[in-house]
Order: C-alpha cells, then structure tokens, then sequence
C-alpha cells in the first residue's frame, strides 16, 4: 500500500510556512513525495502506430502476412513450372491446331507490332498537329501589346462577370426572401 | 532490452521496430506532461504526436551527450510553449473531466493502481490529486513547466537548464516561486491547516 500523500501535504504546507534554511530542503523532499500521488499519464491507446503514421514511419511491408508470402510461393512456383513446360505445351498445341505453323504464329505476331507501331505514329502525328497550333497561338501573345490587350480583355471580362454575379444574386435576395 | 541510444541508433537506419519501442519508451512521460502543460487531452494529444515527429525528423541532429528524455522534453518545452503563446485552448480544465477518462487523459488515471486501497484513502487521493492539478494548472507556463520536470519527472536542474534554455540561477528561483504559489493554492483549495483556507 502506498503512503497517504496527504502527509507529505502536511509536511510540505508546514514547511512552507517557516523560514529557516532547513524548512526549504524539507518543504523539497514533501513535495516530491506528493508529486507521487500524480502518476504519469498514459496516451490514447494506438498511439504509437498513429505517430508512426504521421512520421511517414508507418510503411507497412506487402508480404508482412504469411498468406501473402505463400500466394507469392505459390506464384512464382506455377511460373516456373510454366516455363519447363512451355515447350511440351507448345508441341501439344502445335498437334492440336495443325493448320497454324510456327510461321503463322510469328507472322501473327509480326504483323500486331505494325500495327501497334503505326497506330502510335497516328497519335504522335495529331500530337504534332496540336504542337503547331499551340506554337500558332503563342506566338502573337510573345508581342507586348497583343499581351497587354488580352490582359485587358481578361480584366474587362472578369468585371464584367463579377458584375452580372452581383446582379442576378442581389435581383435574387430581393425577389426570392420572404417577406416578415 | 535495448538501451536509448541503440534504439537511436536503429531508429537512424530506419528502423521501423526501434521507432515504435522509442515512443512506447517515452510516450507515457512526454504525454503526461504535455498534458498537464496544456491541459487539454485532444491538444495534449496532438501535441505529444507533434514532439516524436519532430524528433524523427531531427534524429540525425540528436547529440548522445544528452539524456533522450532531455532532448524529447526540450521538443516537448518548444511545442507546447509555440503552441500556449499561439494562444492554444488552455480553457478545458483537467479538473472538468471528473469521471471522463477516454483515452486515459483524466484523473482517473491516478488511481490506476489505488483499486485496493480503502475507499476512504481513493476518495482523499482523488481529491488531493485533482487539487494538485488545478493548483498547477493555476501557475506561469515557465513555473509550470518546471514544476513538472522537477518533481513529476524527476529532473534535476541543470536538465530544466538545458530544456529551457534558462540560467541555473533562475531556474532554481521559478522552482522556489512556483513551490510557494503551489503551496498558496492548495491552502485556498482548503487543504492548509485549520482556519487558512481561503473563501
């Protein structure tokens, strides 16, 4: 059982009300006994993990968990099967579909990378056409004066549309509030 | 178990286990007396969080001549006085939360390991306890802060000295005023002799 604090408040506040050198060291020591009566303060539960979040700390490892680990097993031991039977697979379907040779197959293939190729070249040319006229519009706007009117011409229609806002809304809180 | 200064040491390697063990090490002080600095759970809280991202982030400028708990507690000084002269909420007294404890920032938690002491000796306790609290409450930021180093976590001068920033001289005489404004309070809370009490 701890010792009563009250006490050590006897002591301390008795202390304190005499004035010799010897009272300060006694008034010290009470007060230290009864500052043991205030335990320290434990935080919010989880507070650690929601430091190390906020620290950045907190990045959580994706194969922490067993299942994930065996998952990943599991992944790369079918792909290593699939590799060492590849060319049986390969052969069996070779005798299942007899009318596609190998040629076929490659030719196939050959001819999906053109068109894929081709296909980036259209895009890369409406890209070009695009650059152009992005390179059209700028360069009247690399002139002072163009700048400047167009800057004026923003201005103008900023104020021009904050004034209609405040039109409409002030037309708005007149006809649209209850009368009391 | 690991000491402070291999926990560091990990914790500066990156370490994700060694910045855990750190704040389960330090969590229960720095908190306790953010609380009692700002007097409010949600800011103490916020605050304590505060303090250990600081650190993380200035782990490498931590010198090892230095206790941990001091350079944690000089983190916890600067933030909690940043955040008392931002003119911080120090209006929810810890008094205010009688018999409300979520998340273990009330009184209750004094008297985590009363349960089996006489009811009569929980009852003086808990008063004295929240007496003490409000009297500290009552003090100067800089005489608060003291206090509690001083006599809650067991700091020793040259410790406030360091944390503060402050001469020895005047951290021994904040010690010396605030023990006797301490002392004032708690007779006009009613607990000085018979006939001392105020209202």
């Amino acid at each position: 059982m701890r010792p009563s604090p009250h006490d050590a408040l006897v002591r301390w506040l008795a202390a304190e009300r005499e004035d010799h050198p010897q009272a300060e060291e006694t008034a010290e020591t009470a007060l230290l006994e009864l500052f043991e009566s205030l335990p320290l303060v434990a935080p919010p539960a989880g507070f650690a993990d929601r430091v190390l979040f906020r620290a950045g700390i907190d990045r959580r490892d994706p194969f922490a968990s067993l299942w994930a680990r065996l998952v990943l097993a599991a992944a790369l031991l079918a792909t290593s099967l699939g590799v060492l039977w590849l060319p049986a697979t390969l052969r069996a379907a070779r005798a299942l579909l007899p009318t596609w040779s190998l040629s076929d197959v490659v030719q196939s293939g050959v001819r999906a990378l053109v068109e894929g190729v081709e296909g980036l070249a259209s895009v890369l040319q409406v890209w070009n056409l695009l650059l152009t006229i992005v390179r059209a519009v700028a360069q009247p706007l690399a002139v002072p004066q163009v700048m400047a009117i167009l800057l004026g011409c923003l201005i103008a229609s900023a104020l021009a549309f904050r004034f209609l806002r405040d039109q409409i809304s002030g037309e708005r809180n007149w006809t649209h509030v209850d009368s009391i | 178990m690991k000491t402070d200064a291999e926990l560091v040491a990990s914790a500066r390697r990156g370490s994700q286990d060694a910045c855990r063990e750190l704040v389960r090490r330090f969590e229960r002080p720095v908190y306790s007396l953010v609380l009692r600095m700002v007097r409010d759970p949600a800011a103490a809280e916020d605050l304590a969080q505060e303090v250990f991202v600081k650190a993380f982030r200035r782990l490498d400028t931590y010198d090892e001549r230095w206790k941990l708990s001091s350079w944690l507690f000089k983190i916890a000084h600067n933030t909690t006085i940043d955040h008392l002269r931002r003119g911080g909420p120090e209006t929810v007294s810890l008094e205010a939360e009688e018999g409300d404890d979520r998340g273990g920032g009330g009184l209750g938690a004094v008297l985590a390991d009363a349960a089996a002491e006489d009811p009569h000796v929980q009852a003086e306790r808990r008063d004295l306890a929240r007496s003490l609290e409000k009297a500290i409450g009552g003090l100067r930021p800089e005489y608060r802060q003291a206090v509690l180093m001083f006599y809650a976590h067991g700091a020793s001068y040259q410790d406030i000295c360091e944390v503060t920033g402050l001469p020895l001289g005047t951290v021994k005489t904040n010690l010396h005023r605030a023990r006797k404004e301490l002392a004032e309070a708690m007779t006009f809370l009613g607990w000085g002799p018979p006939g001392t009490a105020a209202g």
